[in-house]
């Protein structure tokens, strides 16, 4: 990999500076969390820990996606006819909800599927069952992945 | 005109509320029972009636018949009232086996139906084939990035084998491709929501592979079969008629194109 996780990091400026205010005063405990979780990514990267990265970044897109949802549940339900926010969805239901209903408020993200691969490293079995590359490449990606997520939702005025 | 108008609209609404109900019924479904996974739910029969029909396949133990359950989709709100959804459920293996030697028995699940949700690690091919589940372009090779240093004197034979077993991480539809196959482009794809969809230009930016091409160290991609092949350049163009190639067209037609060159590696490893 050419890229050090370091660099990626420094250039990732929402990741060093999250702007979290999309997080409602409600869902306060949601915003500290994240904010703890996205200081221990960013020290994990500069320690160029790419498994840390990998799995810890996964665990901060599932919070931002769970407190977006959660946040976002009566919009969803005016497009979809109902919607009820389950907080025991996987991470796989939270970026299918993402992608399905949310997408016209941050068309220019559509999250992979290799999100949820790269956070599911946390399992050996995973891992085992990926390319030899595989912790390397999902923490450069989930770094900007995420990155790109929180720079969107920063910019938006949700209602 | 305009009392049709509203009609349709009160129609169309109607069945969007309904499917929201179903699709809650449906996700009701996931991970309720430890030895079974469900894999497939398809609204079936759909008419205005008070019943409506939904088919669940799941993984797991074979069943060798249909369980029939029914019960209100107001059941959240401890309602026992209409509308009713009823449950056909069974076993993939089962409706896989039955399709294959006895598919008129299954014909009222292919009467005005609909894919509510569906896993396709879970379902085999003549399951899907026949309710119409595409999930990848025709022609789409997938692969992995090899990055240049894990490729440096590697045989295919070598890199496949450390590859192979492993999850296909992209693919590529072709756009085109020179005489002698040395030279080709084409469209890069990843998996969203289990369809396989071409990446626009904004999303190639978090791909390591894009990166490294940008930073002039583009490693290799490898696909299956054995193809290996250098990123060149990426170039943005509009192109309306790639949308017969691809599952989704990307906004305003605006397609990154990959140019890639083949590479050979020596048949023996280096030394």
């Amino acid at each position: 990999m050419t890229d050090t996780l370091k660099s990626i990091c420094e250039q990732c400026t929402h990741l060093n500076n999250p702007q979290l205010d999309f997080i409602p005063a409600e869902l306060e405990r949601c915003r500290e969390i994240l904010a703890r979780d996205l200081r221990e990514l960013v020290s994990a990267a500069a320690g160029e820990n790419e498994k840390s990265v990998a799995v810890l970044a996964g665990i901060v897109l599932e919070g931002t996606l769970y407190t977006l949802i959660k946040w976002q549940s009566g919009y969803i339900a005016e497009r979809r006819g109902t919607f009820e926010f389950n907080p025991g969805h996987s991470l796989r239901n939270f970026v299918e909800i993402f992608n399905r209903w949310l997408n016209d408020l941050t068309p220019t993200v559509t999250l992979p599927d290799s999100v949820v691969y790269y956070r599911d490293l946390v399992h050996i079995n995973q891992e085992l069952k990926g390319e030899p590359s595989i912790c390397a490449t999902a923490s450069r990606e989930m770094l900007r992945i995420l990155d790109l997520l929180l720079g969107v939702l920063s910019e938006l005025t949700l209602a | 005109m305009a009392d049709v108008a509203r009609l349709n609209l009160t129609t169309k609404g109607a069945e969007v509320r309904l499917r929201s109900l179903l699709e809650d019924v449906v996700q009701g479904h996931f991970g309720v029972y430890p030895e079974y996974r469900l894999a497939l739910a398809v609204w079936f029969g759909k008419s205005g009636g008070d019943v409506h029909n939904l088919l669940e396949l799941f993984s797991g133990p074979p069943s060798n018949q249909f369980a029939l359950t029914r019960f209100s989709l107001l059941w959240k709100t401890g309602s026992e009232s209409p509308p009713f959804v009823e449950i056909s459920a069974t076993s993939v293996d089962h409706f896989s086996r039955q399709l294959a030697s006895d598919p008129v028995v299954l014909r009222r699940f292919f009467e005005s139906w609909e894919v509510l949700y569906f896993d396709k690690g879970l379902l085999p091919e003549n399951i899907t084939a026949a309710f119409n589940i595409i999930t990848e372009p025709p022609h789409l090779m997938k692969g992995w990035y090899v990055e240049a240093d894990r490729a440096r004197g590697r045989t295919i034979r070598d890199l496949l084998s450390s590859y192979e077993s492993s999850r296909p991480y992209v693919g590529l539809v072709k756009t085109g491709e020179s005489q002698d196959f040395e030279n080709c482009r084409g469209l890069l794809h990843v998996e969203h929501n289990q369809l396989w969809l071409p990446i626009s230009l904004n999303g190639l930016k978090v791909y390591t592979f894009y990166n490294e091409l940008q930073q002039g160290q583009p490693g290799l991609f490898l696909f299956r079969g054995g193809s290996l092949y250098l990123p060149l350049k990426f170039e943005e163009k509009t192109a309306p008629e790639y949308s017969s190639l691809v599952l989704k067209r990307l906004p305003d037609d605006r397609y990154p194109e990959v140019y890639l060159r083949a590479v050979h590696p020596p048949e023996q490893p280096a030394a």
